[in-house]
């Protein structure tokens, strides 16, 4: 149990003014009274929260949804998120995490096992009464949005498949794929395969497991370390050879960056220059077009084009780079949502008593969506389990901007999810 | 590409990006977070106090600002003039009515307001929502002051009482509506949004009828509502049959918020970006010997590397020491933190405050700040600008204290628009 993270981030409570602008803004505490708000779960309640405690004060932070709004309009950067999550890692230490919560935080083993038979699977797990049990037993919201493992071979045996047609340069990039790409949406690794390659990089895929993200906001921190750990050793030697290591899944990146190290005290030299080598694929991508190195040679895409960047990726704090790029794109109207959140924070409302509060969060996003004016086809979002909100609440496709950009340089078929060679 | 960057998102920093934005450039908006506005009375105060008028409050504050250009000439109402920063007001109020959040004044022209606070006192501000118009305390109808039970930082006995001393006539009640559900952390917004539903107006409507008195008129917690506040105001003034007004409350202030969502929808509307949660950390301009220098890039914190964010211009808009803009150490160095701009704060401790902490003369801290032209560009010590490109507005200027004269809004808005107008040229 990481009890000595208590203090680390406990420094950043001392800001705290008391305002509530947190509160004014938290999109859970808007639509629900089981969550007191962020100011009461965060710098509040960790007043009364000690190492050692046998009771931990208020367990209405497990409805926190790690959004991070509050530590976005905080004017003065409390960590609240980082708190609430502690908080929440210290309850499921004292009365033990249940199973629903170590399922869901091993995305990847999930993924793996799933890969194995994957149309059984789907099955297994897809069909109206497997899910229904799954509600009754596991507690796992029966109309949750859950994604489909992949019937066409996962990310991985793709890169090995085409191994021989893969672009060799002296420009190199590290490619963090995440398990959403690895197992359930190879398509968003190929297209991101396709532009690093379109602009003259080859593209390495080494090695490397879970970010930890998911039993990190289940409140399983022994087992994040693992993950951290292993990521370090399998990655440390490309940080410190310089290369870039660029993720298309923006939660799996922020963790590496900066929620593994800063929720785990994993603050060593190695921790930190993985965290100091990675990039989301969009902040890599803006700074290779700043620099002008971005090849523009793109095709007219004529499309309105709704784009939601998720609460994770605004917890990068590097503005909106993939709005930025999708802005210079011929055709391309692209609307910016100002929802703060779709609701679903990962694997939050995928839980049967936390799916419908996910849904009024996400509610003023959808409602957005169906507010444009124009032929709006699909929307677009960086973050997979956001992408599958979306859908979800609006009944429209969404896509990954890397899957716009990869077919607007005509590399990649938007519709089919499929790329233009294949 | 952008064409301006500002830094800052409280009421100074929001009508430099509208006046840019409308003057036709790319214009984003990078915060710490989203604070000032907020904790706002989301009155527009013009000029209270004057040291040599302390004994009252400020009546006319246009024509008290006439005298600046002889005892003040470096404070920001000198640099405008009294007629732009009138002007500046005017533009204020018409983005009012346009963005759907209406400001007014006092009834005869260019008088400053008296609105009742939350302890009871007078208080001098120019501009307020329409919502607290009614508590203009040249009126004559006695006041009901209206609490809610089971709400913290809202006394109406104490409101009332005080009122009472300065001669106004006011008495204190309670309502024992139930808003939001006990669960609920009662905060001022979380009211807010209660009152925002038809059955909660229909309550509050019907539970006020039968507390005030003919000839009365009814003040209230700033808690009126937030998508509905308009319409909440004109529905429990039909339904009492008298007029209705807000009292500013603690923070989160409903007004504050109010006023920063339909100012930020607007200018989102109008192109600009507002990006929250980006703390500007450092900056690098290039110097040039003799003349003014040029500003590259600024940086912010990132979660991992700093984000290098260029652009043409800039406008400093962090506020000061209140704001954050300022930093400070034990010794007593106070310094700006993006551009390390020289300021005028003394750099002793024992410098930094009067002896009373209600002094008439107000502290040097709060006095002192970045030294700028008429322009609205940072100068050095000979008065030239210290680069091409850099603007600042509101509270990190220097030579006013916005705090003991009260004029907090009113030198935001104005050189927030006149620095937003000069950078457009």
């Amino acid at each position: 149990m990481h009890t000595k993270s208590w203090h680390s981030v406990g420094p950043s409570l001392d800001e705290c003014i008391k305002c509530n602008v947190c509160t004014t803004y938290c999109p859970v505490a808007a639509v629900t009274d089981k969550f007191a708000g962020p100011k009461y779960s965060g710098p509040q309640a960790q007043r009364f929260r000690e190492i050692d405690q046998v009771q931990t004060p208020d367990h209405s932070v497990d409805y926190c949804s790690g959004c991070r709004v509050c530590n976005e309009v905080c004017p003065s950067g409390v960590k609240i998120a980082e708190l609430n999550a502690r908080a929440r890692a210290h309850i499921m230490a004292e009365e033990g995490i249940p199973l629903r919560n170590k399922m869901l935080g091993r995305n990847e083993t999930l993924g793996k096992l799933g890969s194995i038979v994957p149309p059984l699977a789907n099955f297994g797990l897809h069909n109206p009464i497997s899910r229904i049990v799954a509600e009754k037993v596991m507690g796992i919201a029966k109309d949750a949005p859950l994604p489909k493992w992949s019937t066409s071979g996962t990310f991985g045996s793709w890169m090995k498949k085409t191994a021989s047609q893969r672009l060799k340069s002296d420009k190199k990039v590290v490619y963090y794929h995440g398990c959403a790409t690895m197992y359930y949406e190879p398509f968003i690794g190929k297209a991101a395969v396709a532009v690093f390659e379109h602009n003259g990089f080859e593209v390495l895929v080494p090695p490397q497991n879970c970010c930890g993200l998911p039993l990190l906001s289940n409140g399983e921190f022994d087992e994040a370390e693992k993950y951290h750990q292993n990521n370090i050793n399998k990655l440390l030697v490309y940080a410190q050879a310089g290369l870039a290591i660029v993720g298309t899944s923006t939660s799996c990146t922020l963790t590496l960056k900066e929620e593994a190290p800063e929720l785990l005290d994993m603050d060593g030299e190695d921790s930190n220059a993985l965290k100091m080598a990675t990039w989301d694929i969009f902040e890599w991508l803006r700074e290779l077009h700043e620099s002008g190195d971005l090849k523009t040679d793109f095709v007219n895409m004529q499309m309105v084009l709704p784009y939601h960047a998720p609460c994770q990726y605004r917890a990068h704090r590097v503005g909106k780079p993939a709005l930025e790029l999708l802005t210079i794109i011929p055709g391309i109207d692209a609307r910016e949502s100002h929802a703060r959140c779709c609701g679903i924070a990962g694997t939050y409302g995928y839980k049967k008593e936390k799916y419908q509060i996910a849904m009024d969060v996400g509610q003023e996003l959808f409602d957005f969506v169906h507010e444009q004016e124009g032929d709006v086809t699909m929307t677009a979002c960086d973050s997979e389990t956001c992408r599958w909100q979306l859908e979800h609440g609006t009944d429209l496709p969404s896509r990954h901007p890397i899957e716009i950009l990869a077919a607007a340089y005509g590399l990649y078929d938007l519709e089919n999810r499929k790329l233009a060679s294949e | 590409m952008v064409d301006l960057i500002v830094i800052g998102a409280g009421l100074s920093g929001m009508m430099a990006a509208y006046t840019a934005a409308k003057a036709g450039l790319n214009v984003r908006v990078v915060a710490k977070g989203l604070g000032s506005i907020h904790w706002s009375a989301g009155t527009i105060d013009v000029l209270g106090y004057l040291p040599e008028a302390y004994e009252g409050s400020v009546k006319r504050p246009f024509e008290a600002m006439q005298s600046f250009p002889d005892t003040r000439p470096e404070h920001p109402y000198a640099l405008m003039g009294e007629e732009s920063v009138s002007q500046a007001l005017a533009t204020f109020v018409a983005l009012s009515k346009e963005i759907g959040v209406p400001y007014g004044g006092a009834n005869n022209p260019g008088d400053n307001l008296l609105l009742p606070s939350p302890a009871g006192a007078a208080r001098p501000t120019y501009l307020a929502p329409q919502a607290q118009l009614a508590g203009d305390l040249s009126r004559t109808e006695p006041m009901v002051i209206v609490g809610f039970k089971g709400m913290r930082d809202f006394f109406p006995e104490l409101i009332a009482e005080n009122l009472n001393k300065l001669g106004y006539k006011a008495r204190a009640a309670f309502l024992d509506v139930k808003l939001i559900s006990d669960q609920r952390d009662r905060n001022t917004v979380q009211l807010a949004h209660g009152l925002d539903q038809k059955e909660k107006r229909i309550a509050l409507a019907s539970a006020l009828k039968k507390i005030v008195q003919p000839g009365e008129r009814i003040g209230l917690p700033a808690i009126l509502g937030m998508s509905h506040h308009l319409t909440l105001l004109a529905e429990l003034e039909e339904a009492t049959n008298s007029p209705v007004f807000e009292i500013p409350t603690l923070p989160p202030s409903v007004p504050g918020v109010r006023l920063f969502t339909a100012l930020r929808e607007h200018i989102r509307g109008m192109g600009v970006r507002v990006e929250a949660g980006v703390e500007v950390i450092n900056s690098q301009a290039t110097t040039a010997n003799g003349s003014p220098g040029k500003v590259e890039w600024i940086e912010s914190e990132t979660s991992a590397r700093p984000w290098k964010q260029k652009a043409p211009k800039f406008l400093l808009a962090t506020g000061g020491i209140l704001g954050g803009g300022f930093d400070s150490n034990i010794e007593g160095r106070v310094w700006e933190k993006i551009f390390d701009l020289p300021l005028t704060v003394p750099q002793k401790r024992t410098e930094w405050f009067e002896a009373g902490f209600l002094s008439q003369n107000g502290h040097p801290v709060f006095n002192g700040g970045v030294t700028v032209n008429k322009d609205f560009q940072p100068i050095d010590s000979a008065g030239k600008p210290l680069f091409t490109n850099l603007w600042a507005t509101g509270n990190v200027l220097a030579q006013y204290d916005p705090i003991q004269e009260r004029s907090l809004e009113g030198t935001a808005v104005a050189t927030g628009i006149a620095a937003g107008m000069a950078l457009s040229q």
